[in-house]
């Protein structure tokens, strides 16, 4: 996919890279000012002009994250992973099914997930909040993992059933005539076989749960786990102030996104592209 | 983030019902999930609609049945027209400006240059971060005393701006705010389409002594045309939902200045303290015919361009 | 379609279980507490202070009540918005707990479902209470409740920039004399005042003081008088009197802003007392003017006490013990103490909180000429009403509408939604 530079190209293409850079830079700015912000001190943030650069770095804000964040990280964390565990266990098989085992039907099926897309968050958030006020889920972790992964489904069964489908069919029937079963089969070579779409998928539930503000802010609201979404929101709206805390918070909640920008970055590339661009 | 796929290639059927039996198991957790939590979710919201839902009436349940009264209401309402002006300006100024940003990056890192690779990776970070975390940076920085916006304009004379508070900017505001988000999704798309586009086509161009901008508009616009519909599409059905930005920003403020459809919604139900889900719920469930108009569209082309 | 008997749907039941698991303790707990026998037993009691964890002197407060009536509290603490939707639902499934302490414009919402009991019912003497302050649990010649106490909104000033621009605190006694103060501080280069005009609650509450200073009526939005009011904060921020921030402030924000000591006065309540006592500057406070002279009508903030109302009506008696024992003249200033400083509802309780901390005496004098956000028969519509009137606030702050446009279009809105 990366054309790389001829070696001797690079003479003739530093002005690109010098531009690149600039552009880069120009784009990343907020995310550098959330930086900077989150190292001023309280007293420094309204100082005018602003601060281009922490020069006497603090780290209040982040001592207030430590202080007072440490729970809804922990939140984050355990419903990203349940969003994750939850979206590969009921998408896995199902593309399997579509791909694989001619489910009857799929061609519906496949409209209505790609429909199911479409609908906003904000009218499931509602959906759900009617349901669950009479159930008593609201304010639960599970009730926030199930809504979360509303997002993800539909987009994992997908993404399997893209890659499933592209299963040689020899493999599968060797291992009939190994005497393995379906549900053998689907363990045994076409998981193992899935293991980047499994990672694509799951790394999208985690990210788009961790990530997540409408339906923590109406379904987990008053809960005693509240995710980071909404820790950095009750400091918007209870402080406005301490901006640096908010930008500190900002920051650790981004972590998660820079990890995997790092390690994943290809399965992030392939998660964004697969499917709607076709070659 | 919406995909499109090919339906699955059609086989001859063989033993085709034990076949399907064994599929249905498979895909049997998917089908409750669906039943359980979007079908019935949806039908709670357009049950909400068509009933009168007082916070009371929503714990207890005994709500009055009101049939289309609530959709009459939100359509009689200033806020409507309000709303669906400021959805189709925000939605359409994101898309276009995320796709031209988008296209004219895509083209610049296309020739590939030293880090070229690196700096179009830190591109994706804007899409990666929560939203809210962006939301909520760009508030600071837009904000009217401290911010550094402003900061940076004043140098240059400009008096203060009040990005967020003033009814002239605060959709401008969250619309800025939209497009830096969405340009890395639409620069990842269009990057992979250009390089689907052959490379002696270019070069057959260049031997013909086309310049860069000919070869621009006369290979690569028309040949990325399905992928740049497509990129708007999702873009469309994407910013239509958007709350999170709008919300952080502004919270559709001030007045409705920066209201869209998808924020109306979210106010009445959840962002006044004073739940009135149903024509919360009757909007959102015009958002949701809305977007599925844009969505038809969207598999309409999807399957053309399948067919060609 | 086809049921699975295959492993694969294992995850999904075991997902599903854990959840219906979840929810099933959190509703029986509050089944098996409310219904504890009564002699000696367990009595429920919600209240919005998650604060205040178990074994805080609010709690400990809490407890010995319970054991003067001797039985013991089970107290569950919810965020306010949620505490209103538990109640109900509990009201609901006949769960409800024996007492709830809840936000005062709350409390018409609950009586108008029938599930709380009025204090005669309950036996309580009300007769010592402010009615002003009373106002806000009485719903069609009903009491019920009884506020544990009330705070309020008055005028906080840096005395060091009113000494730097020459204004005399005590000059503040009408609007006029105000606006004329915010000039000469300004023109002394300083900041001028800030207050809350945020798109919830908050905004209202802050506004209402004007609002009701001028003379209107929240039946009618659009009168003159509330033009006026309204005016008065536009003509604020027009004259660069108030920044722009104050559209979007918190009560939160606006003493934050305070803090900084640029400003010379911010509109705020009874909880900052001690932040305002250890603030860098010197700092006091003038009675928020009406239009004409006298103090306003502030609204009032704080926490009712009601009692639901149970099946076996045999509870009732030790919770009127348990109402009770949180509402003597010595439990109200307890109470007051608890709460960083809520003026006690009654002649008694005030007093004896005097006596205490003599400092509090414009509080006092603040609450006792505030009013109930729901009283004058508003109950249930307030909210609704309320709702119209920040959003009005908000439109003429920014300047989307004209005060007088903003309001009545806020009446419009308000007589909608409330017939």
């Amino acid at each position: 996919m990366n054309r790389r530079p001829t070696p001797g190209a690079s003479g003739r293409t530093w002005w690109k890279t010098a531009l690149g850079v600039f552009f880069t830079a120009v784009m990343l700015f907020p995310v550098y000012w959330m930086f900077n912000v989150s190292l001023t001190r309280t007293s420094d943030l309204r100082a005018d002009p602003p601060h281009w650069f922490p020069w006497a770095p603090t780290t209040e804000g982040y001592q207030a994250v430590l202080a007072q964040q440490l729970p809804a990280l922990g939140t984050s964390l355990l419903v990203g992973l349940g969003c994750v565990v939850l979206t590969v266990v009921i998408a896995a098989p199902a593309g399997y099914a579509v791909a694989q085992l001619r489910l009857p039907g799929r061609g519906t099926l496949n409209f209505l997930l790609l429909v199911a897309q479409m609908i906003p968050a904000v009218v499931m958030a509602m959906g759900f909040y009617a349901v669950y006020v009479r159930l008593g889920l609201l304010n639960s972790v599970g009730g926030l993992i199930v809504a979360d992964s509303t997002i993800a489904v539909p987009f994992g069964v997908l993404l399997y059933t893209a890659f499933m489908a592209g299963i040689p069919r020899e493999l599968l029937q060797a291992a009939r005539v190994d005497g393995a079963n379906a549900w053998r089969t689907f363990v045994s070579v076409v998981l193992p076989l899935s293991r980047n779409s499994t990672l694509t998928v799951a790394l999208f539930a985690f990210l788009w749960a961790w990530s997540d503000f409408i339906f923590a802010s109406t379904l987990d609201r008053n809960g005693d786990l509240v995710p980071i979404t909404l820790g950095i929101y009750q400091y918007i709206g209870n402080n406005t102030t301490q901006w640096n805390a908010i930008m500190a918070t900002a920051v650790v909640a981004s972590v998660p996104a820079a990890v995997l920008l790092v390690v994943a970055q290809r399965f992030v590339t392939a998660g964004v592209t697969a499917g709607a661009v076709k070659d | 983030m919406v995909l499109a796929l090919p339906a699955p290639r059609r086989r001859p059927s063989t033993r085709g019902s034990a076949r399907g039996w064994t599929a249905a198991g498979f895909a049997a957790p998917l089908l409750v999930y669906l039943v359980l939590f979007y079908a019935y979710p949806l039908w709670r919201n357009v049950d909400l609609s068509v009933h009168d839902y007082t916070i009371r009436a929503f714990v207890q349940g005994n709500a009055e049945f009101v049939g289309l009264e609530k959709y009459a209401e939100i359509f009689a309402s200033d806020t409507f027209t309000t709303a669906l002006t400021n959805t189709a300006i925000f939605t359409l100024a994101s898309i276009l400006f995320q796709y031209a940003i988008g296209l004219a990056l895509a083209v610049f890192f296309r020739s590939g240059f030293r880090l070229s690779t690196l700096l179009r990776a830190m591109f994706l970070v804007p899409w990666l971060l929560p939203l809210i975390v962006s939301a909520s940076t760009w508030a600071w920085m837009l904000s009217s005393e401290n911010g550094i916006v402003n900061s940076f304009l004043g140098a240059f004379g400009v008096p203060q701006i009040n990005w967020l508070t003033s009814p002239d900017t605060a959709l401008l505001a969250v619309t800025i705010a939209n497009i830096w988000l969405g340009i890395p999704f639409n620069l990842v798309i269009l990057h992979s389409g250009l390089q689907s586009i052959p490379g002696d086509v270019y070069e057959a161009a260049s031997l013909d002594g086309a310049g860069p901008w000919r070869q621009f508009w006369s290979i690569t616009f028309p040949l990325l045309r399905p992928v740049s519909a497509i990129t708007l599409l999702l873009g469309l059905i994407y910013t239509l939902k958007v709350v999170d930005v709008i919300w952080v920003m502004t919270t559709g403020g001030p007045g409705d200045t920066s209201t869209t459809l998808a924020i109306w919604s979210y106010r009445e139900a959840f962002g006044t303290g004073q739940p009135d889900f149903s024509p919360a719920a009757a909007v959102g469930n015009v958002l949701i015919v809305i977007a599925l108009v844009f969505g038809f569209l969207h598999l309409q082309i999807q399957r053309r361009q399948e067919d060609s | 379609m086809h049921h699975p008997k295959r492993g694969i749907t294992r995850p999904l039941t075991a997902g599903l279980a854990t959840i219906a698991v979840v929810g099933g303790l959190a509703a029986c707990s509050t089944a098996d507490d409310a219904g504890a026998d009564e002699a000696g037993g367990t009595y429920t009691w919600w209240d919005p202070y998650p604060q205040h964890e178990d074994g805080s002197d609010w709690a400990n407060r809490v407890q010995a009540c319970g054991e003067e009536a001797g039985v013991t509290i089970e107290r569950t603490a919810y965020d306010t918005t949620a505490l209103t939707n538990q109640a109900l639902l509990a009201a609901q499934e006949g769960t409800s707990p024996d007492v709830i302490l809840l936000d005062n414009p709350a409390v018409s919402t609950l009586a108008d479902t029938g599930m709380l009991t009025t204090t005669g019912e309950l036996g309580l003497d009300t007769s010592a209470i402010d009615e002003n302050l009373l106002a806000a649990g009485v719903v069609d010649g009903e009491t019920y409740g009884i506020p544990i106490g009330a705070n309020t909104l008055s005028l906080y000033y840096n005395a060091e920039v009113l000494d730097d621009a020459g204004v005399e605190a005590d000059s503040i006694t009408d609007w006029d004399s105000l606006t004329a103060a915010l000039g000469k501080v300004t023109d002394a280069g300083h900041k001028g005042i800030t207050f809350a005009g945020i798109g919830t609650e908050e905004g209202s509450f802050q506004f209402l003081p004007w609002f009701w200073g001028a003379g209107a009526d929240l039946r009618d939005l659009d009168s003159p008088e509330a033009v006026e009011a309204l005016e008065l904060w536009k003509g604020w921020l027009d004259d660069g009197y108030a920044p722009d921030s104050v559209i979007n402030n918190s009560q939160n924000t606006v003493w934050e802003e305070f803090l900084t000591g640029d400003f010379a006065f911010a509109e705020n309540g009874t909880w900052q007392v001690n932040s305002a006592a250890e603030a860098g500057f010197e700092t006091g406070l003038v009675q928020l003017p009406a239009r004409d002279g006298g103090v306003a009508p502030a609204p009032t903030g704080g926490e009712f006490i009601i009692a639901p109302v149970q099946e076996d009506t045999a509870r009732y008696d030790v919770t009127r013990q348990i109402v009770e024992c949180m509402t003597t003249p010595e439990g109200l200033v307890e109470t007051a103490n608890t709460f960083a400083y809520y003026i006690p509802p009654t002649a008694e309780g005030q007093d004896a909180l005097l006596e205490e901390n003599p400092d509090l005496e414009p509080w006092v004098e603040a609450v006792r000429n505030a009013k109930g956000r729901t009283s004058d028969d508003l109950g249930t519509d307030y909210p609704k009403i309320s709702e119209a009137l920040w959003t009005a606030v908000q439109n003429a702050l920014s300047g989307v509408d004209t005060p007088a446009d903003a309001l009545s279009k806020a009446q419009a809105d308000a007589e909608a939604a409330t017939s």
